[in-house]
């Protein structure tokens, strides 16, 4: 059990890390919206918990507190994500679609820049030799924290689309104007499903920063956004499951082929196309379709072609 | 800011933002047909200079699996002379515009015969980039090479003065690339504006169904306009590579990112604005002060915020109206 721990913990983590990254997407993804910030908040946490743990500055703080400084770190990264959340989505979720995608792309980028160019974050060498949360001996054990994470963000998921703030989004994702005509408001919730997204990937950097040991730009980039965006909508966006088991494959992937050495981010690029192509609802959502035999009749005539309306 | 300094910057900020511009047609000609962003425009880009690379050095050096490959053992016939260099690299920008077709064929359309997400296809064409960037890495080595530059770099600046008591030079190749871009830009404007081509294409982009009932092949327009679209991106690699002397398996990434702020920026679909926000992010590159050329790189997507938040539209964007 030590063994397949010691040789796989570390992937089994990361699959984990990667569900959450996913459901942090999921929760405004749920209200309609395409949010792809969370790389953003998760390298803003990420470095609050580098520079809590490692910074000369936070010596005191980090003799007084002992492990409980670890905890401190999740809470300073949830506090913070989800204010500059709020600050970054009450405008940026005036805009929809494919404009809310491309300003949270632009905001990811603007912080990698700044992150990039300060002096406390290390500029482009990042930051170094983050201790380990709790004195964990191999990086397995950080199951014991990402674990109970996941669990609980998925329960708190369940619970949110069983609530009436639950049906409140999901109204918003269906049809925004109706839901306003029937006095669903809908800018306070499509602000709270993106704050929650925003704390929960903030959790997880905090989380990952010593997990990771270092921690630099390179870990809040377009490529990580559209990768966790890739999780969701291959594991399918409309079940709480699928950012978890898009997530957890998707990570899998390149390291089942690693056999095919450098053919393997060709093959994994080729997954994202074919899986897009033949999983419309994700795997997750072709499973229920499974599941939920008869099977589907097909549409008498083909659907329209997507127009070029613009929605901004 | 001293005259000659301002007049430089203008200089470069024009060079650089015609390049954005002809990259940028690219995504907006796509955009403005499928209502999709095409995610492996970026790869295409850095496709268009290896086509071109390759056609003039015909050799690899770096470790890829085309290692010690001559395709040309009696010296490439594209080198060594401008208008050869030039012949290479339209032919390039064809290589780029025949592979953008192929994407549409093996990416894009089983998705649009099936009505499925938009969404997806942004997935799809990213994994599309995925495989060309790793392909191109593969093949020829993770490495940077020195992008032929010998058709130009020699030559001497094309126009060097004083202004105020300093120098301001114009290299060759910046005029160059600025001509070209003018040129592409003429051409494009005249087949979308005034041939029966552009007329099918525009009516394609207003309605496809339309389209198709008035007896326009769609899917044909729609591979017409992967290829402008591949050529345009395909054109710009080697434009950038020619400039700045290099190419790399990640040379486009920064151009697809920045080819999507311009697009926004002008008016997602808009043609005229695509063309007005590569300059308008080209000058405001140039223009920012050397103390601070390390935030260069977030210019473009500070001035994509900022004008989504005034103006979601665009600068040239027709204001749309909400459907219930």
């Amino acid at each position: 059990m030590t063994d397949f721990l010691s040789t796989y913990g570390f992937l089994i983590v990361t699959m984990i890390q990667a569900g959450l990254l996913g459901l942090s997407l999921y929760f405004p993804l749920q209200a309609g919206q395409l949010s792809l910030a969370s790389p953003g908040f998760y390298a803003l946490g990420g470095y609050v918990a580098a520079i809590m743990l490692t910074n000369p500055a936070f010596a005191g703080l980090r003799d007084a507190l002992g492990n409980g400084v670890f905890v401190l770190t999740w809470v300073v990264a949830a506090v913070l994500s989800g204010l500059l959340g709020l600050a970054v989505g009450v405008p940026a979720l005036r805009l929809r679609g494919i404009y809310l995608a491309l300003a949270t792309i632009a905001f990811v980028e603007i912080l990698r820049v700044v992150s990039l160019n300060l002096s406390f974050t290390g500029g482009a060498v990042g930051i170094f030799g983050i201790p380990q949360s709790f004195g964990f001996q191999d990086r397995w054990q950080y199951i014991f924290i990402f674990g109970p994470l996941l669990i609980l963000t998925l329960l708190f998921a369940r619970q949110l689309e069983r609530s009436r703030v639950g049906r409140a989004l999901r109204a918003i994702r269906e049809d925004e104007l109706a839901a306003d005509a029937m006095g669903v408001p809908p800018t306070q919730y499509k602000v709270l499903a993106f704050v929650i997204g925003a704390v929960l990937a903030g959790i997880v950097g905090a989380m990952s920063a010593p997990f990771l040991n270092t921690w630099n730009a390179k870990q809040g980039t377009f490529d990580a956004s559209i990768a966790i965006l890739a999780f969701v909508l291959i594991g399918g966006s409309r079940n709480i499951w699928g950012p978890v088991v898009g997530g957890a494959l998707l990570t899998a992937i390149p390291e089942v082929l690693r056999f095919l050495a450098d053919w393997r981010l060709v093959i994994n690029g080729l997954v994202l196309v074919v899986a897009s192509l033949y999983l419309p609802q994700g795997i997750v959502g072709a499973l229920e379709r499974l599941r939920r035999a008869p099977p589907p009749q097909r549409p008498a005539s083909p659907p329209p072609l997507p127009t070029a309306e613009v929605k901004p | 800011m001293e005259l000659s300094q301002f007049v430089q910057n203008l200089m470069n900020g024009l060079a650089i933002g015609s390049v954005y511009a002809i990259f940028a047609l690219g995504y907006t000609l796509v955009f403005s047909i499928l209502g999709i962003i095409n995610f492996a425009h970026g790869a295409v880009f850095t496709l268009g200079a290896y086509f071109t690379y390759t056609l003039v050095v015909g050799q690899f050096e770096n470790n890829g699996l085309l290692k010690g490959i001559n395709l040309f053992p009696n010296g490439s016939p594209f080198s060594g002379q401008p208008l050869t260099f030039a012949l290479a690299t339209l032919l390039g920008a064809i290589g780029a515009g025949l592979v953008a077709v192929l994407i549409e064929r093996l990416a894009f359309r089983p998705m649009r015969s099936r009505g499925a997400d938009p969404l997806l296809a942004l997935v799809s064409s990213l994994g599309v980039a995925l495989v060309i960037v790793n392909l191109i890495q593969l093949l020829v080595g993770a490495e940077i090479y020195n992008f032929p530059s010998d058709a130009y770099g020699d030559t001497p600046p094309a126009l060097s003065f004083v202004l105020g008591g300093k120098v301001v030079i114009i290299r060759t190749v910046q005029v160059i690339i600025f001509a070209v871009s003018l040129v592409m830009l003429a051409i494009l404007g005249y087949v979308i504006g005034r041939t029966k081509i552009g007329k099918a294409l525009r009516a394609v982009a207003e309605s496809p169904s339309t389209a198709s009932l008035l007896g326009i092949s769609v899917d044909r327009f729609i591979l017409i306009t992967f290829f402008l679209s591949g050529f345009l991106g395909g054109l710009a690699g080697t434009l950038v590579g020619t400039a700045f002397g290099v190419a790399g398996p990640y040379f486009g990434v920064v151009y697809g990112l920045k080819g999507l702020a311009v697009i926004v920026l002008g008016g997602l679909g808009s043609i005229p604005g695509a063309v007005l926000g590569g300059l308008v992010i080209g000058l405001a590159e140039a223009f920012v002060p050397a103390d601070y050329s390390a935030y260069k790189d977030a210019v473009a997507f500070a001035l994509l915020f900022i004008i989504l938040l005034v103006r979601p539209q665009g600068l040239l964007g027709k204001n749309a109206i909400q459907k219930v």
